[in-house]
């Protein structure tokens, strides 16, 4: 089953689902792809060499599992935003012997050049199309899922939940699956405590790597990115009201400080917020903060944290972005409520609500996740180590390892995963560090010597 | 008496102390240290008496043996009550070369703590020279040795010291009473005195402020450099040495945890900026007031909060003045405070805060809680500590700027002295700064130490940008 170079374009006619392995007992005809322009596909190639150019972790990874082929003869069904980034991990995974059906997590986020390439290779599908409506959305994950996986890749856990809400008789089958984001984990969590979680999955956003690279650096920067694509406004002097000080908000809002903004942090957790405290923002109820901010920023998890009462309070011309992975940290239904008249489009990812006391606000990417609607979410380094997490825990969860002793749990990222790609980051930066002498090694595993 | 004590000093046995302190100041002075090999040959101050009046700290120690390695005759004082460290001014009077009891180095007049009577006592030492009118080149910081010369001499000319009125600040009742001495003692005194003084070289904002009223006037009576304005003394010691020393000044005032409070900075001039950075980065959140909109709009894009006193006096934790003016953190302000709100100023002078107004409240009660540091308790109930009494809370709670930054500073005063003393006709009756070359040249000198590599205009880009190759590669009115 060792496929060619994953990097061809796949003009070679492959043989259908008949060929997987014996284990994959519930059969399904897999949907062709339904992607937006096949003839796309040439115009996506260059954005993912470019991206395969700063990902040099899955490089290194995709060379291991060529030779390792850890998915030979699995399936698996992913739900990522579709972009160069992820396509590099696609092919990683392909590399490894994985037959990968790839479906959007997001409706607005999908790249439709980078669906046209990913799916001319024909171990791939791809149920992906930009600007899409929740039908069709959930029609694509239904696609996937009509594979019949082995392993699951979820962004936000939009797959993992409608694979246990709708497709229940395909839960059995699956080895276990990785998530990516806070919102998606939570989700899981949930499920988890209820009982309701069928197979272990690996929770990617609490990895050490995860929250320092992808959250506080990746999202810090890209969502203040995507900002500024949107609106081409000057940060510095402006009054930045950033929702949550988790590590997407801590990222934020140092960036946003870093830009010259006067930063408002606000928060639920007492924690949290000391630590925004001492880091020197402002930290206020989002009742207080909201009269203030000229730019809104939410990146809790959370859901309505800026509704009808904050909508009320915000200063005319006031900016709301969300960085959180759902589109309901801004209650964007209040605010169409709230207006006497809307301005879709003011500029590209803009569109301005006009209430009836005359303030305009600007929602941006339409309270969606700003960074991947209005930018090109994480830069490709960011992905590349959070990527590198989730190919290494699922091809952990391919050995069938976890699944014995953890099913319907949501894991932790084994620290020897997190070690092994901060160290091969690490490398590709050219950085060597240093190693513990044995002595010393004793010495901090000893409780016997003190002063 | 006044002119045969070679110096006076709090405690000679601490110049040991004092001479390690230096010795390991002169490493991170290097462009002191770069001057000095420089003229050691030349001696380009030999026949100058050069009277000084700055701060008597460790970094001044290593000025002032610079300007004796070129050939100088120096004599000393503070310009500041509370600014001398004593173990500096007691290795001063020592010298390198000299022991505790057979002392050989140049005559200080400077202790911590003076009293005004005191101060101005050791400012008129400073200027006395045996056999001599009195100095030919004044160092000045604050533009205090210039004021008593150019005050003496005017009063001379008038025939008499004018008596105090009322209302008139303490500090000028000791000037006259020094002054009226002074006349009475040896009349053409000061007139003389300012007829031999080739120039001053002036090291501070409020003293340059100085300067330039009385050239407006027509007063001034000697040509001045103002070092302050040399691009690597404002830009680096109002704002690299401040963003050091204030939260050093604080810290050992108060120990009070930065992070999480709310800071108020009166003024974003250079000495502003520096001391709102370093608040920031202990991680206080930073309230800054101004009257000018330039800086004021320059604070808010650097992210800060631009509010009036009154906005945020009942808020905030931490105020430091740095304007330059007076009577910006009244009495009144100080009874609205938070209890134990911390009270500082960064100043060069004590009027920012009004501390005589707070000292006559009705039923005020001041506590000493160690020197330099008091709570200042209100009829109801609530403190707030202020720092150094008003004065300069970076030399009176902590030790002034670091040695690395005044040795920018140090080194536009030796070359300005060596400029002023040795050309002294290209130097008219005004006030100068320093030419461009020479404020680069500074900078050149610090480069090795820290390990910066310039890169090298070639020829072609120099004549593309219109420069000389070797500089100076801005124009006078480049801002930096």
């Amino acid at each position: 089953m060792a496929r060619t170079s994953p990097t061809t374009t796949g003009t070679d006619p492959r043989q259908a689902s008949g060929d997987s392995s014996p284990e994959s007992a519930p059969q399904a005809a897999v949907p062709a792809s339904d992607i937006a322009d096949p003839g796309l596909a040439l115009t996506g190639l260059p954005g993912i060499a470019w991206a395969e150019r700063a990902m040099p972790v899955l490089g290194m990874l995709r060379a291991d599992f060529a030779r390792q082929q850890p998915f030979a003869g699995l399936t698996v069904a992913c739900c990522l935003h579709v972009t160069a980034e992820t396509a590099v991990l696609i092919r990683t995974l392909t590399a490894g012997g994985a037959r990968v059906h790839l479906a959007a997590s997001n409706p607005l986020s999908t790249q439709d050049d980078i669906a046209a390439a990913l799916a001319a290779d024909d171990a791939v599908t791809v149920q992906a199309r930009a600007g899409v409506d929740r039908g069709t959305y959930y029609e694509h994950i239904h696609r996937v899922l009509d594979s019949a996986p082995d392993l699951v890749m979820d962004d936000g856990c939009d797959l993992v939940n409608t694979l246990h809400e709708d497709r229940p008789e395909l839960t059995g089958h699956v080895r276990g699956g990785s998530e990516a984001t806070s919102s998606g984990a939570a989700r899981l969590r949930r499920m988890a405590a209820a009982g309701s979680l069928r197979f272990p999955v690996v929770a990617a956003d609490l990895s050490a790597i995860g929250r320092m690279v992808d959250h506080k650096y990746g999202t810090g920067q890209s969502v203040i990115d995507g900002i500024l694509r949107a609106t081409n406004t000057l940060v510095a002097g402006a009054t930045v009201v950033v929702a949550g000080f988790g590590p997407c908000g801590s990222g934020i809002a140092e960036r946003a400080r870093g830009l010259g903004a006067q930063v408002i942090v606000t928060e639920v957790d007492p924690v949290r917020a000391l630590g925004a405290l001492m880091q020197g923002f402002r930290v206020m109820p989002m009742s207080a903060a909201a009269p203030l901010g000229e730019l809104v920023i939410t990146a809790t998890g959370s859901r309505d944290v800026v509704g009808a009462a904050e909508l009320a309070l915000l200063p005319d011309g006031a900016m709301l972005a969300n960085a959180g992975h759902f589109d309901v940290e801004i209650d964007v239904s209040a605010l169409a409520a709230l207006a006497v008249d809307v301005n879709p489009g003011v500029r590209p990812h803009a569109d301005e609500y006009v209430l009836a006391d005359g303030r305009r606000l600007i929602l941006l990417a339409e309270g969606r996740v700003v960074n991947l609607v209005a930018g090109e979410g994480n830069p490709a380094a960011v992905m590349d180590t959070s990527f590198a997490v989730q190919a290494l825990a699922l091809a952990w969860l391919a050995s069938g390892t976890p699944a014995d002793g953890a099913p319907g749990r949501v894991l932790d990222v084994p620290a020897d995963i997190d070690a092994r790609v901060a160290s091969l980051t690490l490398a590709s930066l050219g950085t060597r560090i240093d190693t513990l002498t044995e002595d010393q090694r004793r010495y901090l595993e000893s409780w016997q010597q003190g002063s | 008496m006044l002119d045969t004590l070679p110096f006076k000093v709090a405690d000679l046995s601490l110049a040991d102390f004092g001479r390690r302190e230096i010795r390991l100041a002169e490493h991170e002075m290097p462009g002191l240290m770069a001057v000095r090999a420089e003229y050691a040959a030349t001696q380009p101050l030999a026949g100058a008496r050069i009277t000084g009046s700055l701060h008597m700290t460790v970094q001044t120690a290593v000025l002032i043996e610079t300007l004796v390695a070129l050939g100088a005759k120096v004599r000393w004082a503070s310009c500041n009550i509370f600014s001398t460290q004593d173990h500096a001014a007691a290795a001063v009077a020592v010298g390198p070369d000299g022991t505790i009891d057979n002392p050989k180095g140049t005559p200080v007049f400077a202790w911590k703590g003076e009293t005004l009577e005191e101060y101005w006592w050791c400012t008129q030492q400073a200027l006395t020279w045996d056999g001599e009118t009195g100095p030919n080149m004044l160092l000045d910081d604050g533009g205090d040795a210039t004021l008593l010369v150019h005050k003496g001499a005017e009063f001379e000319a008038a025939g008499m010291v004018p008596a105090a009125k009322d209302d008139d600040p303490e500090e000028w009742r000791v000037i006259l009473a020094v002054l009226t001495e002074a006349l009475a003692e040896t009349p053409g005194k000061w007139t003389a005195m300012a007829a031999g003084i080739k120039g001053v070289t002036e090291e501070t904002t409020t003293g340059v402020h100085r300067l330039y009223e009385m050239a407006r006037a027509g007063t001034l009576k000697f040509p001045a450099i103002n070092v302050n304005d040399s691009v690597t003394k404002s830009k680096f010691d109002n704002k690299y040495g401040c963003r050091h020393s204030l939260v050093d000044g604080i810290n050992r005032a108060t120990d009070v945890l930065i992070g999480g409070k709310v800071a108020v900075i009166c003024g974003y001039g250079d000495v502003g900026k520096g001391c709102s950075e370093s608040l920031r980065g202990q991680g206080a959140r930073v309230i800054v007031t101004e009257i000018d909109p330039i800086c004021a709009l320059q604070a808010a894009m650097d992210g800060f909060q631009v509010a009036t006193l009154e906005d945020v006096v009942d808020t905030a934790d931490i105020f430091v003045t740095a304007t330059g003016n007076y009577n910006i953190i009244t009495a009144e302000h100080m009874s609205r405070m938070k209890h134990q709100a911390i009270v500082g100023n960064i100043g060069h002078f004590d009027n920012e805060i009004d501390m005589a107004g707070l000292a006559r409240l009705p039923g005020i009660k001041r506590t000493n809680i160690k020197p330099q540091v008091d709570e200042w308790t209100f009829p109801d109930g609530h403190a707030v500590i202020v720092l150094s009494e008003g004065r300069l809370l970076n030399l009176g709670n902590a030790t002034g700027h670091p040695s690395f930054v005044m040795s920018n500073s140090f080194t536009n005063q030796v070359i300005a002295q060596v400029e002023l003393f040795t050309k002294t006709d290209e130097y008219e009756l005004g006030v100068h700064v320093l030419p461009k070359h020479l404020d680069e040249k500074v900078a050149r000198l610090h480069l090795d130490a820290l390990g910066v590599r310039l890169t090298q205009l070639t020829k072609e880009q120099a004549a593309y940008i219109g420069v000389p190759v070797d500089g100076p590669y801005k124009s006078d009115h480049y801002r930096y």
